[in-house]
């Protein structure tokens, strides 16, 4: 599906309030600006509908897209964490551009760099960081669950490390599912090398996705960012569908082997996050954070 | 670690005579076996005791699901009486949400924090993908519900399962099961096995015995569930060491391993032949001829527990067998699990303490050797193939936990 193709000057007509706007990105379906509104700058996400592939035949706008649009304002509404990016000022409007129909919203704009970016320019992170990283996602992760829904896109690319205060954000709430609403699909979507067992055997009646899954997705970004490696790609796995293998199948290196300097607990907490069943994860948050307080406290922290 | 006496017919004063000899720390109740005004009145007279004992009425509403089954005293209580006989097409949304409703209510209004825990009624299963197992969990769901919501104040809640011993072959479709039961918010669960009747009095096959010590292992250590396992009679000391905080076991043999002849009528028959429970050996050799050859053998202070009341068989097996009565001998058994309890309970963490519950195993089947090879024979169901079956659960348990 086309994301759209908007100028500058296209944005400043649809947002009159938002000045300085600038092109961000684009990803997936969307083109983001950055813009300043009442003296803060926000993100700027603008979105296709496309109604031939309406979810809801007595709506025909209600098509997917816009469909996750919603999800994504409603949930930055519902939650109120720091570590989950929030809504800015403009909410979800439609409209035309060169007779196109368009649908937009604003958001908060985190100064810093992703998690991937991160990797990238600087390596992994520092133990400590490691340990706020795990509190403040699973954070955002719980803040969602309130509401019965998961995030199921979980990774790097998502996660900002915000420039002011360590502050880790979890953004992109596109792919939420509400267990409570079937109109949305549960078929696997999301980034397939941050998929949870159960997000790709979607089938098993029983085990069905909850926090959990996002808790997997969130144990591949701290393995990865503890040791700059994914656990299921190997070098003679680099296919997405042998790493989708892998995560069903493989058994990885502990983390530790990788990281002699990582905590013995937090290696352990990491590999129960990683753990191919459910059951064998986490059954709360807080049960996850009483485990991170035992790393801390060992390393004679808060 | 505690023991908790699991009551049936004959209850007599045996329940406070193991309270004040300290080898039980609680009670279940059965309401199948007593008249309710009787066992109503017991709660409430508990609450007096010192240390206060853990009281829970195990609803037994399984039962309504049996084909007519011998329900005793069970009439007099209406979450029962109003629902007996129920087939599959009687657990849709509504009654199950009216089964709950009854029997919760009952327990909550009826004895409020007498009770330690209100426990959920559920149906028997005997496979983890089969209908019932399915609506076993519907159940499981609806009264976490309806104690999350509706009760003000309520006890925490133990959800119940009755699960047969065959389906702990399946460890797929367990660990799937398992995937569910952890997704629901509540203090614990009350667990029973089934045995088969084939198979009743011999330990539980190894494979099996070794993923219900996991299934035990999941609830209790990974999701820090609170686990009561009924009717666990000598297993109680390798439940414990996998992290469950309580077990139960009755006087009698179907007090000690459940199956559903209990709820059949009694088939008649001579009393059972008195039996020592030997904590050495982990099981009960008869008081003749048994303890009476190890006896003659000179080797009874071996397979003596070291209760107070060791001292009656003390001279002689067969001359003290006359003294040796059902309370005694109930009060032995527990104290003997009780022993065995604290033993495991000492060692710091899951690991040591399946070590020391491998010792005690080990230390069975040495002294069974020498008592053999000093000439003492003993029955089939005394032992010792038991020890061997569970070192082998306990292996096949070390493997599925990475202990």
């Amino acid at each position: 599906m086309a994301r759209p193709e908007l100028t500058i000057k296209q944005v400043e007509k649809l947002i009159p309030q938002a000045s300085n706007i600038q092109y961000l990105d684009c990803c997936g379906q969307k083109v983001v600006f950055t813009g300043i509104i009442e003296g803060r700058k926000y993100a700027l996400k603008f979105m296709s509908p496309n109604p031939s592939q309406a979810v809801d035949p007595s709506n025909e706008l209600l098509d997917d897209v816009t469909a996750r649009a919603q999800r994504e304002v409603e949930t930055m509404q519902q939650c109120s964490t720091p570590h989950l990016v929030r809504m800015g000022p403009i909410g979800l409007q439609t409209a035309e551009v060169a007779e196109k129909p368009i649908i937009f919203f604003s958001e908060e704009f985190i100064e810093g760099k992703n998690l991937q970016q991160h990797l990238r320019d600087s390596g992994s992170l520092s133990i400590e960081e490691l340990i706020r990283l795990a509190f403040q996602i699973s954070e955002a992760i719980n803040s969602i669950w309130q509401f019965s829904k998961i995030h199921r896109d979980i990774k790097p690319g998502n996660i900002m490390r915000s420039d002011e205060g360590d502050v880790f954000v979890l953004l992109d709430m596109g792919l939420v599912f509400d267990l409570q609403d079937a109109s949305l699909s549960i078929s696997p979507v999301g980034t397939p090398l941050y998929f949870s067992p159960e997000q790709i055997d979607f089938s098993n009646r029983r085990t069905v996705m909850n926090f959990r899954s996002d808790l997997f997705s969130l144990g591949i970004v701290l393995y990865e960012m503890a040791t700059g490696k994914h656990p299921f790609v190997t070098p003679v796995s680099t296919t997405t569908w042998e790493v989708i293998g892998n995560i069903l199948n493989m058994t990885f290196e502990p983390p530790i082997s990788l990281r002699a300097d990582l905590p013995v607990k937090l290696n352990e907490i990491i590999l129960r996050l990683l753990a191919k069943r459910p059951a064998l994860r986490y059954r709360s948050i807080a049960l996850f954070h009483l485990a991170l307080r035992e790393v801390e406290a060992e390393r004679g922290g808060a | 670690m505690t023991i908790l006496a699991q009551c049936g017919y004959a209850r007599k004063q045996k329940i406070e005579h193991g309270l004040d000899e300290g080898v039980i720390g609680g009670v279940i109740m059965s309401p199948l076996d007593e008249r309710r005004s009787r066992l109503e009145q017991a709660i409430i007279q508990w609450r007096g005791y010192n240390p206060r004992p853990i009281v829970l009425f195990d609803p037994q509403f399984y039962a309504a699901t049996l084909n007519s089954p011998r329900d005793g005293h069970l009439s007099e209580y209406d979450y029962y009486n109003n629902n007996n006989g129920l087939g599959r097409t009687q657990f849709s949304g509504t009654r199950i949400h009216r089964y709950i409703k009854e029997c919760l209510d009952y327990q909550h209004n009826t004895f409020g924090n007498n009770l330690a825990y209100l426990i959920a009624p559920t149906i028997l299963f005997d496979g983890f993908r089969d209908f019932w197992s399915q609506v076993a969990l519907n159940m499981a769901v609806e009264s976490a519900d309806y104690h999350a919501t509706e009760l003000k104040n309520p006890q925490p809640l133990l959800l119940s399962v009755v699960i047969s011993e065959t389906a702990f072959q399946s460890m797929d479709a367990m660990e799937e099961f398992l995937d569910a039961l952890t997704e629901l918010d509540v203090e614990g669960f009350y667990l029973i096995v089934r045995r088969n009747a084939n198979s009743l009095q011999h330990a539980m096959e190894a494979a099996s015995f070794g993923h219900f010590l996991y299934f035990c292992y999941v609830l209790t250590e990974i999701n820090k569930f609170k686990v009561l396992v009924g009717y666990s009679d000598w297993q109680s000391f390798l439940i414990e060491a996998v992290g469950v905080a309580y077990t139960a076991c009755g006087w009698y043999q179907n007090l000690r391993q459940f199956s559903t002849a209990r709820f059949q009528p009694a088939a008649g028959g001579r009393r059972p032949r008195k039996r020592y429970s030997s904590a050495p050996l982990l099981s009960c050799p008869l008081v003749t001829p048994e303890l009476e050859d190890i006896y003659r053998a000179r080797l009874l202070t071996l397979v003596f527990s070291g209760s107070t009341h060791d001292s009656i068989l003390a001279n002689g097996p067969s001359s003290g067998s006359t003294n040796w009565s059902d309370e005694i001998s109930c009060l032995v058994h527990w104290f003997s699990l009780n022993g065995i309890s604290q033993r495991i309970a000492g060692q710091t963490n899951v690991g040591t303490r399946i070590q020391e519950a491998e010792r005690v195993l080990k230390n069975a089947q040495i002294l069974y050797r020498q008592l053999n090879g000093n000439g003492v024979n003993f029955d089939p169901q005394t032992g010792p193939d038991h020890i061997a079956e569970w070192l082998s659960a306990v292996q096949e348990f070390r493997g599925l936990a990475r202990l």
